[in-house]
């Protein structure tokens, strides 16, 4: 027997055990590489994506015709609505990847800490969706006449925050539907009320940033944001597990 | 046989899926470095049992160890087998350079080039290790879940139907790799119709009929058990 047709000896099995962050780091890098470089090659989710988002920014903007204040006091909204919609599409593929090669039981398989694979997921979705709204905002803001190179630092902060939650929440029930018939139709029912907190919250605190905040109420805002965040990231990351576990 | 001996020890051991029991009460004992061959009737349980044997699902009734590691331990158990399916866990749009490298991440194997090379060699797919696997044919991709295989350093490696959709070089080629697994005291499980091919392969086999372990035997005594066990209208 030549060293060619032999097994990669057993002894690398330990490396994998009890690695700890390592490990965990290495797994969720693989799933980001792995997903990103499946979403660049094919380009599915980011092309219908940009084309939904493009087109609720034009019907909006021919909708609320000239009236500037009009288009200013709604922007904030009217953005994140293109956002939350655009997403539900890239959200509902999260997994589409696993189905297409075998199913989630692909992943499980794997030996290693399985939250990896839900943050791999979920860096992926916020990557795509943050290079969306990299599009997105500037549409917005010709479309709208938003002053947006005025706020962009604060802007910036709110979609980060606002685009994580959505990712925290949507990465989570994307897998929890995975096995539901109907998944389009169920994935928005699930998702949109326990999106309420964070789109309340990216909504007010879009709007305050573009027509002004004299109240100084947007901390409060901006506080709900990153609460819903933290709590949503412990939550969904602890549990993950049992829901990828058949 | 003390517990260093035995590779696969259950009790037990069933698994319902609703309200149909897929396995029933499998007791069963293998010891390290044997190779065994599950045969049955389509139905019968067996890929259900390989599926509890690789940590992908947990039974519902039952106990048992795997390496010394109890089979309640999901992590445990996926560290130290590894399970060969029907059409494989592979990424159409990714290379098939890509998808090895990408298990070898995620198990943290051995990423160098060198050895993707090899398996690669292995399988006999050095020439397209570039190209797409949705390019593919059934008996590339079932090459290629073979080399995701020999990515993994197991002690228990398991195979549901390994010789499905290969052209007479690569059974051979599913032959050799089975006995080089047995030469390095790898436990092997074998699941498949390809009756003949695999009794050259193993020393025991199990027959499963609906769910249930009818019994174990020497591989040679198989023709006469199953006679037996059909002849008696069981």
């Amino acid at each position: 027997m030549s060293s060619a047709t032999q097994p990669v000896p057993r002894s690398a099995d330990s490396a994998g055990e009890g690695g700890g962050r390592h490990e965990f780091l290495r797994r969720t890098g693989a799933i980001v590489w792995k997903d990103l470089l499946i979403e660049v090659r094919t380009k599915q989710s980011f092309t219908a994506m940009a084309f939904f988002a493009a087109l609720v920014l034009f019907i909006f903007s021919f909708a609320m015709g000239a009236d500037v204040r009009l288009l200013q006091a709604t922007g904030g909204g009217l953005v994140w609505i293109g956002i939350a919609f655009t997403g539900i599409l890239s959200l509902s593929r999260t997994y589409q990847s696993e189905e297409l090669a075998g199913g989630l039981e692909g992943l499980r398989i794997l030996p290693g800490e399985q939250r990896a694979i839900y943050i791999g997921k979920l860096l992926g979705n916020l990557v795509l969706l943050l290079t969306l709204e990299l599009f997105l905002f500037p549409i917005a803001g010709i479309l709208f006449q938003l002053e947006l190179w005025r706020v962009a630092a604060p802007l910036a902060g709110v979609a980060l925050l606002g685009t994580l939650g959505f990712s925290i929440i949507g990465t989570f029930y994307a897998a929890l539907a995975v096995h539901v018939r109907a998944r389009e139709l169920m994935l928005p029912l699930l998702l949109f009320p326990a999106l309420v907190p964070v789109l309340l919250g990216a909504v007010n605190a879009t709007t305050l940033i573009l027509t002004g905040d004299p109240d100084g109420v947007m901390s409060s805002w901006i506080r709900l944001l990153v609460a819903f965040d933290v709590i949503f990231f412990v939550v969904c990351t602890w549990i993950f597990p049992l829901v990828l576990e058949e | 046989m003390t517990s260093s001996d035995v590779a696969v020890s259950l009790r037990g051991v069933s698994r319902r899926f609703g309200w149909f029991w897929a396995l029933r009460d499998v007791d069963l004992e293998v010891a390290a470095g044997a190779s065994l061959l599950l045969a049955g009737p389509n139905g019968a349980g067996k890929t259900t049992l390989l599926r509890i044997l690789a940590g992908v699902i947990s039974p519902s009734r039952g106990e048992g160890t795997l390496a010394g590691v109890a089979l309640a331990d999901n992590d445990g158990i996926r560290r130290r087998s590894a399970l060969l399916t029907i059409g494989g866990y592979l990424y159409d749009e990714l290379t098939a350079l890509e998808n090895l490298r990408f298990v070898s991440l995620m198990c943290g194997g051995d990423t160098s080039p060198t050895t993707f090379a090899r398996i690669l060699e292995r399988v006999g797919l050095a020439g397209v290790a570039d190209r797409r696997v949705g390019a593919f044919s059934s008996g590339m991709r079932k090459r290629l879940s073979l080399g995701q295989l020999l990515l993994r350093p197991v002690d228990v490696v398991l195979m549901d139907e390994p010789f499905a959709s290969l052209d007479d070089e690569g059974r051979a080629l599913v032959e050799e790799v089975v006995e080089d697994m047995k030469a390095a005291g790898q436990t092997v499980f074998l699941a498949s119709h390809q009756i003949g091919e695999s009794l050259r392969l193993i020393d025991r086999v199990a027959f499963i009929d609906r769910g249930s372990l009818v019994f174990v035997c020497a591989a040679h005594e198989l023709a006469e058990r199953r006679r037996s066990h059909f002849e008696g209208g069981e």
